[in-house]
């Protein structure tokens, strides 16, 4: 009977090894391919920089507000291992944002214009310039907004014309983000298998001194 | 945003960082708090290091990427760091290839085969 306990916990053992080493090989593979995508994004920045000039593509260039286009959901499994998976939620929105603001844009410019010929008389002049300064207020906010909508492309920063291989730097660190999330899933499951084989060999140990004891008796 | 998903952060060389930022990954939030972190030459220890803590502490950022080289100088951090989220990932910079001999995660992983396990 003990014998066969002994068997079982080996054959989980072996189990258990073997996922640690698919897990390790193919955490190994992942790596491999992040480092080449890294090295190609620094390798088309670096293009940019020299068509665009040193100091264009640079931490100076950042915007003043940063909107994330890119989240990742962890979602905790039944064994504790944790899976991240990348999302890009905010792109649909920002597009349709970018549909709504030239229509708000053209509403209050027109009226601006109606109102600059209207008044000619002196008795609403007055009014006619309060009207304009408190009505202007309001026609700059949406003109701001479009200006420093903080959800645009990063690629915005660096100009509005930029070279293609800013574009491709842009591709492989995107490329890169989603398998950083997959990296990250890999490494919390080699920890946890890592555990299950700790916990599986402690196991093995107790049955076996215990075997051994019941032996010698 | 930040309700619906976490966040990815970034501590690196301008390089590294400006790559991932153009990845759409950067936030600054609303107490102007960005979520990466640009080292320079004459960026200091502690301040990376604080900055590391600081974003083990918020509850927003899913995943840490940090280039391998700024991992060395505070490994002692990294080390310390156990819990699944927010996940550190060690990154190759562009002066300094990537080293998975260094990698906490499979320094961790290689303890496996100690000898202690063994016994």
């Amino acid at each position: 009977m003990g014998v066969s306990e002994e068997e079982e916990s080996s054959l989980l053992l072996d189990e258990k090894l073997i996922r640690f080493m698919d897990q390790l090989e193919s955490l190994e593979e992942k790596r491999a391919t992040l480092n080449s995508l890294i090295e190609q994004g620094w390798f088309s920045m670096s293009k940019a920089r020299y068509s665009m000039g040193n100091k264009q593509v640079s931490a100076l260039q950042y915007a003043s507000e940063i909107e994330p286009l890119v989240c990742v959901n962890a979602r905790t499994q039944d064994n504790g291992e944790v899976q991240f998976c990348t999302e890009r939620p905010t792109q649909k929105s920002s597009k349709e944002s970018a549909k709504d603001l030239p229509i708000e844009d053209v509403g209050p410019q027109e009226e601006g214009v109606r109102r600059r010929n209207k008044p000619k008389k002196d008795i609403r002049e007055k009014e006619a310039s309060e009207d304009a300064s408190s009505k202007k207020a309001p026609e700059a906010n949406p003109v701001r907004k479009s200006d420093h909508d903080p959800q645009q492309d990063p690629l915005k920063w660096f100009g509005i014309l930029v070279p293609q291989s800013l574009k491709q730097a842009q591709s492989s660190f995107k490329q890169v983000i989603e398998l950083s999330a997959e990296i990250a899933t890999l490494q919390i499951a080699v920890l946890n298998t890592r555990q299950e084989l700790k916990d599986c060999l402690k196991n093995k140990h107790t049955l076996q001194k215990k075997g051994s004891a019941t032996e010698s008796r | 945003m930040a309700g619906r998903g976490k966040l990815i952060a970034v501590i690196g060389d301008e390089d590294t960082c400006t790559g991932f930022l153009l990845g759409g990954i950067g936030e600054l939030n609303k107490n102007r708090k960005p979520n990466f972190l640009v080292v320079e030459k004459d960026t200091s220890i502690t301040e990376i290091e604080e900055t590391f803590k600081s974003f083990l502490a918020r509850n927003d950022i899913g995943i840490i990427l940090i280039n391998q080289f700024i991992a060395e100088m505070i490994r002692h951090a990294i080390d310390a760091h156990m819990q699944s989220i927010p996940a550190v990932l060690e990154i190759p910079s562009k002066e300094h290839p990537y080293d998975a001999s260094k990698d906490s995660i499979l320094r961790r992983a290689k303890g496996m085969f100690s000898a202690d396990d063994f016994r």
